[in-house]
């Protein structure tokens, strides 16, 4: 194996893995502090990068503003979705969660094609050029997607440690009965844990619809992804979602390259089997019910 | 209660008959039995799937069991010669084996992350016959899997007759939902829903829970092999896309549409519903949305499913009556 195609798959594998992890902490966020199977949140990733679409390649408005602009409406759907269907399921088994957001994945994905069409469309790039790193092209978009979503997971961290509001969600995925004696309004948490994870989510697909294309199947290509890391890293463990998107970005990009998509889908299922055979909570997870 | 039982008894009587009267009923009309012939499928599926949640669990992996099955009897057809008579026990045997040796790591998660381990096996299991070329015949499937004949002395019937599969499906899906009916009602079905309620008591009162989980699994998957080897042979053609986790999905919506409590409702569900996926047919996606509304409905306004609509009208007309009073 030459240098030039190790860098590639390197960066591609990194890029790729915190492209994932993006995805994958949103989901880890709304489960640690709901409790729910969230089977949908590929969809909110497909519904971002569609708006950002409709905002930037038809009507032509600014690129990184349409990012915000999307993040804000997947932020406002997800919180409206948890206060309708979600709410009244709280408390009770995972499976209604599972139905109720499986029928969101039948809503939405076949809505999707009914609306948008089942013709491949592309988000124009606005960063361009690239740099030679030991014989590899790195386009500089590539650079920009992964810093941003390296800041956003920084971002989320820093919430999450130091704001009163991410420090009362730790508190709610540690102990909701605790955390609402201390005078937590745990509703309030939920709706907008969901909103956040559902808008971390539509911002890797503003990202990765600029770095690929979109069709309105792509939704649960991204759940299956999230889930995979999840598991792997541990549900409800943010730095868990993050090392698990990295490896499985890692898995992606090196398998694809050397032996094929089906056989990378196979190793990245496999590794996470033998994972939950040595540990049935995940790399990072506690043990829920 | 008696009375209760009684109705549903005589329910199923009167449904049984008319399945059985079906071919005559339509006129021999080849659409109809072919929808008939899906039930059956869809049945048998859902009920093996609702088996696994009597203790407490939803696998994602059972289309791919199903897949196994159908695999295995495509194979043994194609390469061998044997006839689905022979394939079926084999295929069952092989989906049962497999999901043996698959769930003893499988079965030590629990809750969601079962259901995840089993969403990547289902997977991995579809993923496995696409990438197989060689053995598998690729994302392209496996060709020309005949139905089988019957021959014996003063009887002579080709299963290529829709009529004559028709009833063969009628038949072993028959099996299947009285093989889990018998499970469910014998001690041993006590046992899955003392689990399903509550693991850890489980556990304390001396059941081994693990065994349990890993029979019941294995039965429910072995179930699914028999419908996959029967579906393999009925349609002549199968790849990987048929065994995809939409397949699983849809099991499970027909098992929360039709009623979760008792083995009436998945039988309901996947009766109700594939008609009405077949009705719907010609609207394309409107139909997948349509699904996607009545799960959502069904868990936030009838939460139970469509079986406990009969005592839900009951409780209605007696709280009625007594305000009349």
């Amino acid at each position: 194996m030459a240098l030039d195609e190790l860098t590639q798959m390197t960066l591609t594998g990194i890029n790729l893995g915190l492209m994932y992890a993006l995805i994958a902490i949103g989901l880890t966020l709304i489960f640690g502090i709901m409790r729910i199977i969230q089977y949908a949140h590929g969809e909110f990733y497909m519904l971002g990068a569609y708006v950002l679409y409709y905002w930037a390649a038809v009507l032509k408005l600014p690129y990184w503003v349409g990012i915000i602009v999307s993040a804000a409406v997947i932020f406002v759907v997800g919180a409206a979705l948890q206060l309708l269907l979600f709410r009244p399921l709280h408390g009770k088994n995972i499976l209604y969660s599972l139905a109720v957001s499986m029928g969101l994945i039948f809503i939405i994905s076949s809505g999707g094609l009914l609306t948008f069409g089942t013709i491949v469309k592309g988000i124009p790039s606005v960063v361009t050029g690239g740099v030679m790193v030991f014989g590899a092209f790195y386009t500089y978009e590539r650079m920009v997607i992964s810093i941003v979503s390296a800041g956003l997971i920084l971002g989320l961290w820093y919430f999450l440690q130091r704001t009163t509001t991410g420090m009362a969600m730790r508190a709610v995925s540690q102990d909701p009965e605790v955390s609402s004696l201390q005078g937590i309004n745990t509703r309030r948490i939920h709706w907008i844990a969901f909103g956040m994870g559902s808008a971390m989510a539509a911002v890797a697909g503003c990202l990765m619809g600029t770095l690929l294309s979109i069709v309105p199947t792509m939704g649960f290509i991204a759940t299956v992804k999230a889930f995979m890391i999840v598991i792997l890293g541990g549900l409800g463990s943010v730095p868990g979602a993050l090392i698990g998107g990295l490896i499985i970005g890692f898995i992606d990009s090196f398998v694809t390259t050397l032996v094929s998509a089906d056989v990378a889908y196979i190793i990245g299922f496999a590794t996470i089997f033998v994972i939950l055979a040595f540990k049935p909570t995940g790399l990072f997870g506690q043990d829920w019910d | 209660m008696t009375e209760n039982t009684k109705v549903a008894a005589g329910v199923w009587l009167i449904a049984i008959a008319f399945a059985f009267l079906l071919p005559v009923i339509c006129s021999y009309d080849k659409y109809i039995l072919h929808v008939g012939i899906t039930i059956a499928f869809n049945i048998a599926l859902a009920t093996s799937m609702w088996l696994i949640w009597t203790l407490g669990f939803i696998s994602f992996a059972h289309a791919g069991f199903m897949g196994i099955g159908a695999y295995t009897s495509a194979l043994l057809f194609t390469g061998l010669g044997w006839s689905l008579w022979v394939n079926m026990w084999l295929a069952a045997a092989v989906a049962g084996l497999m999901a043996f040796v698959i769930s003893i790591p499988l079965m030590r998660t629990r809750a969601v992350y079962f259901f995840m381990a089993s969403w990547a096996v289902g997977e991995v299991i579809k993923r496995v016959f696409a990438y197989y070329r060689g053995i598998f015949g690729g994302w392209d499937g496996i060709f020309n899997i005949q139905p089988p004949k019957l021959v014996l002395p003063g009887l002579n019937i080709d299963f290529s007759s829709r009529v004559a599969y028709y009833y063969l499906a009628l038949v072993c899906c028959g099996l299947i939902v009285y093989v889990i009916h018998r499970i469910v009602r014998s001690r041993t079905g006590m046992i899955y829903w003392s689990i399903h309620e509550s693991e850890i008591l489980a556990q304390h009162v001396g059941i081994n829970v693990l065994k349990h989980k890993v029979i019941a699994f294995s039965t429910a998957c072995a179930l699914a092999g028999v419908t996959g080897a029967l579906y393999a042979h009925y349609h002549t053609y199968i790849n990987p896309k048929t065994f995809d986790i939409w397949q699983s999905e849809f099991s499970l919506v027909h098992i929360i549409v039709g009623g979760l409590n008792t083995l009436n409702g998945p039988v309901l569900g996947a009766t109700l519903l594939t008609v009405v996926d077949e009705l719907l047919r010609p609207t394309g996606w409107y139909r997948v949305i349509f699904f996607g509304v009545v799960v959502i409905l069904t868990v936030l306004f009838l939460p139970g499913g469509l079986e406990t609509v009969p005592a839900r009208l009951r409780a209605l007309v007696g709280k009625w009556r007594k305000r009349s009073d």
